[in-house]
This record gives C-alpha cells, structure tokens and sequence, in this order.
C-alpha cells in the first residue's frame, strides 16, 4: 500500500512517457464525493513558476511515483475550469477543518490528506493536529477514513471508533487503515 | 562497448582514406531501443562535408574498435525533420540525464550506455546503482529517459 501525504504531491514533475516535462503539481482538487482525487491545478516549472490555466484529471495520469508523476502525453491536459469549478475546489478544501467524530467529539484540525495510490488515488485518512480528546494533545495524528467518505467542508464527520485505529507514522498506517475498515464492514453486516 | 569508450572516435571516409571527423555524441531512440544517429564534432569536420553534424547508423559502413568508417562524406548531413533537428541541437542527449520508471520512480542519471557495435542496438543503461536492459526504454525527452517498471 502506497501512501503519501498530498502535500508531498505539490512541485512534483509531471513527465510524460516520452520523457518530457509538462509542468508540475500545483494543487490537489478533491472529488465531490466517494473519496477520490478528481485531479491536479498545475504550474510552470520553476522557482517563480506561475498557475497554468490548463490541469490533469485524474483519468489521464499514468502513476504517481515518488519522483513524478506520469502521463502518457500533453493530450491528457484539459482546461482547470472543466476540472473543478473554483466555488468547487474552495468547498472541496479540508485543510484547517476540524474532524469531529459522529458521537460529537472534536479529534482536531486537519493539516494534510493521506492518500493511496493505486488504480485510484483514493483518501484514506486525515492527519490531524490532535486535540485534548486524543490524549496525544498539540501532536499530529493520522486518522483512518472509511472508504465511502465524502471528503468536503461539511463531511469530516468519522465512526467514533476510528479513534481506536489511529496512528503516528505512515508506515503503520496503511494496516490501521485495513483494519478500520475490516471493522466497518464486519459491524455493518 | 560503451559509449564512454566509443566517444571521441574519428570517423574515416573509406574512398579518400582521410579523417573527416570525429564522434561527438550518441543518438538513442526506442522502440526498439537503438542508436540512431552520430552526432559529429563540428570542430573536427571537413569542410568538404558541409553543414550538417549528423550521421545515421544505417549509412554507416563499419563501426570498428579504431575508428568508424563511411564510404562518402555525403552522408554526414544536417537535420531532416524536427526530432533529428532536437538531437542536433543536443536536446535528446542521454549522458547525464536523469531515469524514470513509468511509475515514477527515479533511477539516477545515466553515467554510460552499452550498445552493439554491429547492429546500433541498445544493451543496457548504466546509472551509478543499476544496469537497466536495453528494451526496457520507453521514452526519451529532454527532461528525462523513461523505462519500464
């Protein structure tokens, strides 16, 4: 199981298969439900690098390496605006968003989106900065998701019991990840 | 043999038996991966040979341990279409330039290439960690070379 911080994401190359440099990763655009990436903003190579009026939906990407991420060729490129319009990607955005836990207990704000990349690049977690109900109050704590959660201003509402499958590091946390979600669906059936 | 090794070689035209130049740099396409073109040193060319700073593997006539042989020094020529004008501008040189994998992963600069003397036929990449299979190239650009996973 792959698992990156989207943050890691911004400034990564985009290269295509024939081995140019198209542009780099600007933002992350988040779908509007089910938890999926719907694609990325870009920008320009470089240290001053401007916002391109062109982004990569997720359909076009290749893979998403630890040094790039590539795509078959420039034709993948579509229009930012046909990726997410810009009341979309503001209400899209969880970063400072507080994740309360659906008994009602605020677990802290959110500072990054830990994603999986697979066939999709699915978001499985939160990474929060702890709040006095975690008991691992002001440390950063990463926060399983269930796999049909809709990642959106007005949904960081968790199962109580994620509580019981967070952990500190992204090596460990791809198991607490199938773990909750195990948990999940055995509870629900 | 490598490229390390093959650089530098004078290129000798067979009728006239006289040095028209000297190997400046290799040309590699894929599918399948192979060197395509010599790119020549201008310093070194006659002025017999024109313009042109390139000279296709298929023109030619030998490319032996000493030197490499033509039958004319028309066959050293400029550019034909846009991606032999990038490989005379240098744009697609493999030395140097960085590895990707299709999934993304960095491999490290390519430090020597291995390739077939008889036929232009790619053997192998060398980074400084990895010897990586000639037909695992899948692309070559100006940013990076890209093979397969």
């Amino acid at each position: 199981m792959l698992l990156l911080r989207a943050s890691e994401l911004t400034g990564r190359p985009v290269v295509t298969l024939g081995g140019e440099l198209l542009a780099e990763i600007k933002d992350i655009v988040f779908g509007r439900t089910g938890g999926r990436i719907a694609g990325f903003t870009l920008r320009n190579p470089g240290l001053f690098s401007r916002a391109r009026k062109d982004s990569l939906p997720w359909s076009g990407v290749h893979s998403v390496g630890r040094d790039a991420v590539m795509v078959s060729d420039e034709t993948v490129l579509i229009p930012a605006k046909e990726l997410a319009p810009r009341k979309q990607a503001r209400k899209a955005d969880v970063l400072a968003d507080r994740v309360l836990t659906d008994n009602g207990r605020d677990l802290g704000r959110v500072v990054d989106v830990v994603l999986h990349s697979g066939i999709s690049l699915d978001v499985v977690g939160y990474e929060v900065q702890a709040s006095e109900a975690l008991g691992t109050a002001g440390r950063r704590v990463l926060i399983p998701l269930p796999d049909t959660v809709a990642v959106s201003g007005e949904n960081l509402i968790v199962p109580s019991a994620a509580t019981e499958f967070i952990s500190e590091d992204l090596a460990g946390f791809g198991a607490a990840v199938g773990a909750f979600r195990s948990w999940l669906r055995r509870g629900s059936s | 043999m490598l490229f390390s090794q093959a650089r530098k070689r004078n290129v000798v035209n067979t009728t006239t038996a006289t040095r028209v130049a000297r190997v400046d740099s290799f040309v590699v396409l894929p599918g399948p991966a192979r060197v395509a073109l010599l790119r020549l040193d201008k310093v070194q060319l006659d002025k017999a040979s024109g313009a042109g700073t390139l000279l296709a593997w298929e023109d030619l006539q030998g490319f032996g341990p000493d030197a490499v042989t033509v039958a004319t020094d028309v066959v050293i020529r400029p550019a034909r279409d846009a991606l032999e004008q990038r490989a005379e501008d240098n744009d697609l040189e493999i030395m140097g330039k960085q590895v990707l994998t299709e999934r993304g992963r960095g491999l490290g600069p390519i430090t020597d290439v291995d390739f077939d003397p008889e036929t232009g036929a790619v053997i192998s990449l060398i980074t400084k960690t990895e010897t990586i299979a000639g037909q695992r190239l899948i692309g070559l650009g100006s940013y990076a070379v890209v093979v397969s996973a």
